[in-house]
C-alpha cells in the first residue's frame, strides 16, 4: 500500500464547487491541489473591465461578429458574454465538442481560474422534499439517496460563509436561507405583485434569493449596485471562488493552486481499490504528469466530470471509472429557460430607480406542488424569475420616429416599463440524454472531445406552454398591457444549469455515487458538482452544489481520519 | 441570475488568445481602442456629410450635440471597422442617395444645401427605411442581433445614438452618469435626477 502521497487532496476544478472543496479540507488540516485546466486570474487586479466607461468599451459594447463566429459560436450566446467579460470565456475554437445538428447543445463554460463563479447570475434557492422525493413519487430517475433534512444545516453553514440576501415568505416547498436583508423590488414590480397575489391566492412574487452581500460579510463588502458583476468585482460583493472560498483555502497555507492543468483521467488502482493517481497535462507545454493523493475531489463541472471519468477507463471499469452502473453520462438534465411573456405600463410616468439592482424578482413554483394538478398536462413544475424596468434610451431609440431635439429629449426620460416573467422548468431524468466521448474527434491534448445526445421532450414542452399562458394571464391580471407570450428558449444548455451525468443514488447498480457524493466502491474519490444531481428540481442549483460539497467534504475527512478511505 | 442584461438579451431587447502570456495582457491586447477608425474609408465630402447628419439626429439643445460629443468620429469608425462590406455599401450608398434628393429637388448637392433642405432630404431617407421590416426582435438591445439589411437611415441614426449616448459627453451631460450608486432604491422619483441614467 502506497504510503507517500504528493498531496492529501487533489480537487480537479476551481468553480463554485472546487472553491469550496479547497475551502472546507484545507480548513480542516488537509494539503490540497487544486487543479484548473483555466488560466490564471488574481482577484481584482484581473478585473481589467469592472469599470470601464461606456466609451471605452470597443465598438459601443456591438458584438465583434467575425470573432465571435469564429471563436466563440456557443459561448457568445450567452448574455453574460461581451466585449467585457470575453477575457473570462472559454474559446470554442480551441476546445471543440460535438453535437448531432439537429439536437444542439449549448456548453458554456469559463477559461479562467474561478470557472462560471466569476460570470454565473447569483440566484441561490433551497431545495426541499418537494424536489428530493419527485424521482420517487413520479417515477422519472432513481430515487434521491438524501432528503432535505440531510442538507438543511449545510445549506445554512454555506449560506452564512457566500452571503445570501432575500425575503423570508416561509413556503414548505422553497425553504428559507440564511438572509441578509433583502433588496428592494421597483414600483413597478411592487404593484405586479400586488395584484398577482390578490388574483392567484396560493402564489407569491418575492425578491430574488442572490448572492450579493447586502451588508458588509468579513473582508468583502456590500454591493454598490453598479451592475457589472460579470465584470469581476474587487470589493468582492458578490460570492465567487475567488471573493471568497479561494481565500479562505489560501489563509490556511495548505492550498497549491496550479492553473492551466488539465486533468485527462484518474488512474484506479484495482489492487487496492482507489484511485492511486491523476493525470494531468500542461495546458501551455503539454507535457503529462501524474500526480498522487489519498483522495480526489471532482469538481470540474457537470460535464467536465463526466468526461474525465469516462476517459479514466481501465480492465476494472472498461465503461469509464467508477462506471459499474452503466449510468455515467446518462440522465443529463439542463433546465428549460424561456422568457415566458413581457407586458409594457405607462403607469408610473414619474417615477425610477436608484442604482443598478444585481437582481430580478422570483415566482416560486405554484404548479403540482401535492400531485398533478387538474388543468395541468405535465409533471413537475417551474418557477419565474424576472424584473421590471423602464425603457430608456437604448431600448427606445430605433421605436422612436422622427430625428432633431424633440427625438433626442424623448430619449432622455422614459415613458414606459418593461415588465418580463421569465421560466426556468425542471427537466427529467431521461436516459437517453446523455454526454459520451467521441470515437474519432480529440481535443488538442488528444482527450476524446465530448459528444451531446440530450433534448428536451414532451414534458418539458408541455411544461414550457403553460408556463408561457401562465405568465401572460399573471401580466394580464397585474394590468400589463401590450402583453406577449414568448416562451421560446435556447437549446439545451443554454440555462448553464447542466446536471446529471454522475448521480447519487441508493443502488450501486443505478447510480455513480452514494449519498456522501462517494463512488459507490471508490472510497477515496468524490464527485461534488452538478453531475450529481439524480433531479433537476426547478430552482437554480448552485446553491445545492455548494452545499453538497461542503457535507462531502465534512464525510471525507471524517472517513480519512477513521481510516475507511486510504 | 436574472439580472436585466440576462432580460434583455433573452427578451432580444437590448439596443448589444491567445493560450500565453498574462490574462491582462491578452485583455488589453484584445481590446481595440475606438477613438480613430484603423482605416479610412471617408473622404471630405462623405466626412462632412455625416457630421452634419449626426448633428441633425441629435442636434446641440440645452445639452451638447452630437459633433461635441464626438458621434461623427464613432459613425465613421463604425462604419470602416464594424460594418461588413454589404453595410458599408448601404452606408455610402444612403450618403449618394441624399445627394441625389438633394440635386432633384434644389440642384444642388446636400452640402450646399441649407439646414431645411437637408433635413428633408432626410426625412425622406427615413420614410423609404420605414418600409423596411426587419426579421429582428421588437426591440434589440442586447447588441447580439444585427440585421445587416437595414435601410441607410436606420444605420445612421442607431449609430448616432448610440455613439452619442455612450460617449463621455453625452453620458454626463444628456444623461445622468452615476457609475458607484452605492445603494439601490426602487422607488425613486424621476425630477431627482432628470435625465436617464446613463449604464
Amino acid at each position: 500500500m502506497q504510503t507517500a502521497y504528493d498531496f492529501d487532496v487533489i480537487v480537479v476544478g476551481s468553480g463554485i464547487t472546487g472553491g469550496w472543496a479547497a475551502k472546507e479540507l484545507t480548513e480542516k488540516g488537509l494539503k490540497v491541489l487544486m487543479l484548473e485546466r483555466g488560466k490564471p486570474l488574481e482577484h481584482g487586479k484581473d478585473y481589467v473591465t469592472e469599470h470601464m466607461e461606456p466609451w471605452k468599451i470597443p465598438f459601443g459594447g456591438k458584438p465583434l461578429r467575425e470573432l465571435y463566429a469564429s471563436d466563440y459560436p456557443i459561448q457568445s450566446t450567452s448574455y453574460a458574454f461581451d466585449e467585457t467579460t470575453r477575457h473570462f470565456w472559454n474559446n470554442d475554437r480551441d476546445n471543440p465538442y460535438v453535437f448531432d445538428e439537429n439536437k444542439p447543445f449549448h456548453w458554456l463554460r469559463a477559461g479562467v481560474v474561478g470557472g462560471k463563479s466569476l460570470l454565473w447570475g447569483r440566484q441561490v434557492y433551497r431545495w426541499s422534499d418537494l424536489d428530493f422525493e419527485a424521482n420517487k413519487k413520479d417515477g422519472h430517475g432513481s430515487d434521491w439517496p438524501i432528503r432535505y433534512k440531510d442538507l438543511k444545516d449545510w445549506y445554512s453553514y454555506v449560506e452564512k460563509t457566500i452571503g445570501v440576501s432575500g425575503q423570508s415568505e416561509n413556503l414548505p416547498h422553497l425553504p428559507d436561507s440564511e438572509f441578509q436583508p433583502p433588496m428592494q423590488m421597483n414600483v413597478v414590480e411592487k404593484a405586479v405583485k400586488q395584484r398577482i397575489e390578490a388574483t392567484y391566492k396560493e402564489r407569491k412574487m418575492t425578491i430574488g434569493r442572490v448572492a450579493n452581500l447586502t451588508e458588509p460579510l468579513g473582508a468583502r463588502g456590500a454591493c454598490h449596485y453598479c451592475g457589472v458583476c460579470q465584470r469581476g468585482c474587487s470589493v468582492g460583493a458578490y460570492f465567487s471562488s475567488h471573493s471568497c472560498t479561494l481565500p479562505a483555502a489560501q489563509k490556511t497555507g495548505n492550498l497549491t493552486l496550479r492553473a492551466n492543468s488539465v486533468v485527462e483521467g484518474l488512474d484506479y488502482d484495482p489492487a487496492t481499490k482507489r484511485i492511486a493517481a491523476v493525470r494531468v497535462i500542461d495546458a501551455l507545454t503539454k507535457e503529462k504528469s501524474r500526480i498522487t493523493a489519498r483522495m480526489v475531489f471532482l469538481c470540474a463541472s457537470t460535464v467536465g466530470s463526466v468526461q474525465i471519468l469516462l476517459n479514466s477507463k481501465s480492465e476494472s471499469f472498461p465503461n469509464g471509472l467508477a462506471n459499474g452502473s452503466g449510468t455515467l453520462g446518462r440522465y443529463m438534465m439542463d433546465h428549460t429557460d424561456s422568457v415566458s411573456a413581457i407586458g409594457i405600463t405607462a403607469e408610473f410616468p414619474n417615477k425610477y430607480y436608484y442604482g443598478i439592482r444585481p437582481n430580478g424578482i422570483y415566482i416560486p413554483r405554484f404548479r403540482n406542488l401535492r400531485g398533478r394538478d387538474t388543468d395541468a398536462s405535465f409533471e413537475r413544475g417551474y418557477g419565474m424569475q424576472g424584473l421590471s424596468m423602464p425603457l430608456e434610451w437604448k431600448a427606445m431609440a430605433m421605436q422612436t420616429p422622427g430625428f432633431g431635439a424633440d427625438f433626442k429629449k424623448a430619449l432622455q426620460q422614459p415613458k414606459m416599463w418593461l415588465m418580463a416573467l421569465v421560466s426556468f422548468g425542471e427537466c427529467l431524468p431521461y436516459k437517453d440524454n446523455r454526454v459520451l466521448l467521441d470515437d474519432k474527434l480529440v481535443d488538442r491534448y488528444g482527450i476524446p472531445q465530448v459528444r451531446f445526445d440530450i433534448e428536451y421532450r414532451d414534458n418539458e414542452q408541455r411544461m414550457q406552454a403553460d408556463a408561457t399562458q401562465q405568465a401572460v394571464d399573471m401580466l394580464k391580471a397585474a394590468k400589463m398591457s401590450f402583453v406577449l407570450p414568448i416562451g421560446k428558449g435556447g437549446p439545451p444548455g443554454s440555462a448553464i444549469h447542466e446536471m446529471g451525468g454522475a448521480r447519487m443514488g441508493r443502488d450501486p447498480r443505478e447510480s455513480v455515487l452514494n449519498a456522501h457524493n462517494q463512488a459507490h466502491d471508490i472510497p477515496n474519490l468524490f464527485v461534488t458538482d452538478g453531475s450529481s444531481m439524480a433531479s433537476s428540481s426547478c430552482v437554480n442549483p448552485s446553491l445545492t452544489f455548494m452545499a453538497l460539497t461542503a457535507r462531502a467534504a465534512d464525510y471525507a475527512v471524517t472517513q480519512l481520519r477513521a481510516g475507511k478511505i486510504v | 441570475m436574472r439580472n436585466r442584461r440576462e432580460i434583455l438579451k433573452v427578451t432580444g431587447m437590448l439596443m448589444g488568445a491567445g493560450l500565453s502570456g498574462s490574462l491582462s495582457q491578452n485583455v488589453t491586447a484584445g481590446l481595440v481602442p475606438t477613438d480613430k477608425p484603423a482605416r479610412s474609408v471617408f473622404d471630405a465630402r462623405s466626412s462632412k456629410m455625416v457630421a452634419i447628419l449626426a448633428e441633425l439626429i441629435i442636434p446641440k439643445t440645452d445639452t451638447p450635440g452630437a459633433i461635441e460629443a464626438g458621434a461623427p468620429a464613432f459613425i465613421k469608425m463604425m462604419v470602416a471597422d464594424w460594418f461588413n462590406d454589404g453595410e458599408r455599401k448601404i452606408f455610402f450608398d444612403g450618403l449618394t442617395a441624399l445627394d441625389d434628393f438633394c440635386k432633384a429637388q434644389y440642384q444642388k448637392s446636400f452640402l450646399t444645401c441649407d439646414e431645411a433642405q437637408r433635413i428633408a432630404a432626410l426625412k425622406d431617407a427615413e420614410k423609404f427605411a420605414a418600409t423596411y421590416k426587419s426579421a429582428g426582435p421588437m426591440f434589440d438591445f442586447s447588441q447580439k442581433y444585427v440585421d445587416s439589411n437595414t435601410p441607410f437611415f436606420t444605420k445612421l441614426k442607431e449609430l448616432t445614438v448610440l455613439g452619442y449616448f455612450t460617449s463621455e459627453v453625452g453620458a454626463k451631460q444628456a444623461l445622468s452618469y452615476n457609475p458607484m450608486p452605492m445603494r439601490y432604491e426602487g422607488d425613486y422619483d424621476f425630477e431627482k435626477v432628470g435625465r436617464e441614467w446613463s449604464w
